[in-house]
């Protein structure tokens, strides 16, 4: 299917509350999209912000959102039948090995693109342990949905409320030492990330990241998400990045580049 | 092997493909990538005498034929960009050219002296974006006159750094507006600035952009860059950088046999890629070797002729 590069409106056909700050919205349509690509969703009269795409079994697609600033929590005030814009899909996609076991490992909102990575995994029958990291239980998204398909879920939580108590980093650390896992997969916060890459980096295992730069265009025009020192789009070449390519991107767990295009530390 | 170099403004260039501004140019990294992809020099993206964040999105999008932007002079302000342009001057392996923006007067003088010191080899007076109408007012370039105290303004206080005149194709009269850009001392000419249009989603009901009009270009503008390009080649002797909807080498070509000395690419990012400098080189060669041309100095201008 031919990506969409002009807003297409499409109602919310269901929405589905995850948790205190986080609500998935599904519509009725096969809109193209593999693990890790990210669609741009446009709330109007707010803004088009970048979300990673969810392919659930037996729906069409959905994004699942936080509210955290006002384009986020208009989208939680809208009902089922509201339109919202979509462009996409985006960006690069995550690899799966054929065979083996795999790690996942996510931080709060990267469970979004990892749910989706973790059921296409479940289908071609590798072993999924996932790491998951959140702030407090009530914040760990998807947990029944995992557990249905088979993945093995580890979980960490900052106050200690459920699973292991800090971070998911130290946990997949554990498991690393006894444990082979074949490739590793992370989103998060860039600090979990640049954790997670350091451990994997150590071990020699082979991973791909997920790295989120601040998007315009979403389709390689525009250069707002390009990094230093390759200059690489993360909206093309991006966002996901394998230990190879990692490497030349310098800017990781350093520093990215603001709307204005002026440089912010991490 | 077919030699596509050109000389504009002091400057030997490879091949005559021009980073357009405004495309990719926010990082050096990022034009460092687009070097690698082919392009002959590179126009960083605008810079004005503040930081700016911008418009929010949506601020590009594509259609059939064409981009739409609204980005909203989006950058970091001259002072904390210096360093960077500094870094780019030193490091890339061709001319690197500043681009900039003021709301009045006295502000292009502010930026344009800052910038000349960075050792950019040309600095390209954006006098025609048509997506801050509602902060800067109508276009610079909409009026010789405006052009020329712009020009002179900028030309008094950026010693030999070469200025070149962003227009528009919006003018009720190009023409004037770049014999007005000449006169006032411009050292070259880029031709055409993106053309200002609205699309709306029936379906919201509401303009795209944020903005809600906002820069088209692509192939759309592309038969409005040309003809601004032939006529302004009759009536000015500075070089034309042509620029609008060129995609591939016979669409340089055209803009070539216009008149233009080189030739900006933008949009064309998108339609094929970043290697869009290195595609379009390769089809102006086969194009000269199979017409039989040798410079592309045997085409520039050859419709003029004819």
């Amino acid at each position: 299917m031919k990506k969409i590069d002009k807003p297409l409106a499409l109602p919310i056909k269901k929405i589905v509350r995850e948790s205190e700050r986080v609500k998935t919205f599904i519509f009725d349509y096969d809109f193209p999209g593999k693990p890790g690509q990210f669609v741009m969703c446009w709330v109007p009269g707010f803004d088009e912000k970048p979300f990673g795409i969810i392919k659930k079994e037996g729906e069409g697609f959905s994004i699942s959102v936080a509210a955290v600033g006002n384009t986020t929590k208009a989208l939680h005030m809208m009902d089922v039948g509201d339109l919202l814009g979509f462009r996409g899909p985006y960006g690069s996609h995550f690899k799966l090995p054929e065979k083996g076991s795999i790690a996942l490992i996510a931080g709060g909102y990267g469970m979004a693109p990892l749910s989706y990575l973790a059921q296409e995994a479940r289908k071609i029958n590798l072993e999924v342990y996932l790491f998951v990291g959140a702030n407090k239980k009530e914040e760990l998204l998807y947990m029944d949905w995992m557990k249905e398909i088979g993945v093995k879920v580890h979980t960490a939580t900052d106050d200690g409320s459920y699973g292991y108590s800090g971070f998911n980093t130290e946990l997949f650390k554990i498991y690393v030492e006894k444990m082979i896992f074949g490739k590793v997969f992370i989103v998060g916060p860039e600090i979990m990330e640049f954790n997670a890459t350091q451990i994997c980096y150590e071990k020699n295992i082979p991973f791909e990241v997920s790295l989120e730069r601040y998007m315009k265009c979403g389709f390689g025009l525009c250069g707002q998400c390009c990094v230093d020192s390759t200059g690489w789009r993360m909206c093309v070449e991006g966002p996901v990045l394998n230990q190879d390519e990692l490497k030349k991107v310098t800017e990781f767990g350093k520093y990215h580049i603001t709307s204005s295009g002026k440089i912010k530390k991490l | 092997m077919l030699d596509l170099s050109v000389n504009l403004l002091g400057k030997k260039l490879q091949n005559p493909l021009i980073l357009a501004s405004g495309i990719m140019g926010v990082s050096v990294s990022s034009l460092k990538y687009v070097i690698q992809n082919g392009a002959g020099a590179v126009i960083f993206k605008s810079i004005g005498p503040d930081e700016r964040t911008g418009h929010k999105n949506p601020t590009v999008f594509s259609f059939e034929g064409g981009i739409q932007n609204a980005v909203g002079l989006s950058n970091p302000g001259i002072d904390n960009s210096t360093e960077k342009l500094k870094e780019a001057v030193s490091t890339l392996s061709v001319p690197v050219i500043g681009s900039m923006f003021a709301e009045n007067v006295n502000n292009f003088k502010i930026v344009a002296e800052k910038m000349a010191k960075t050792g950019v080899a040309a600095i390209e007076v954006n006098l025609s974006c048509p997506n801050t109408e509602d902060d800067f007012g109508r276009m610079f370039a909409l009026e010789p006159k405006v052009t020329g105290e712009v020009i002179r303004a900028v030309k008094s206080v950026v010693g030999k750094t070469p200025i070149i005149a962003k227009l528009s194709a919006e003018s009720p009269d190009i023409v004037e507006v770049a014999k007005s850009a000449e006169e006032a001392g411009a050292d070259a000419i880029t031709a055409i600035n993106t053309i200002s249009g609205m699309f709306i989603d029936i379906k919201h009901k509401r303009p795209i952009l944020t903005n809600k009009y906002g820069g088209i270009s692509g192939p759309v503008i592309k038969p409005m860059g040309v003809k601004a390009v032939y006529n302004i080649y009759k009536a000015v002797k500075i070089p034309i950088i042509g620029t609008g909807g060129v995609n591939t080498g016979e669409d340089a070509l055209e803009y070539i046999m216009a008149g233009a000395a080189a030739i900006g690419v933008g949009s064309g990012v998108y339609f094929r890629g970043i290697d869009v400098f290195k595609k379009i080189s390769d089809e102006i060669i086969v194009f000269m070797e199979n017409e039989g041309y040798k410079s592309l100095n045997e085409i520039r201008g050859v419709v003029h002729k004819n």
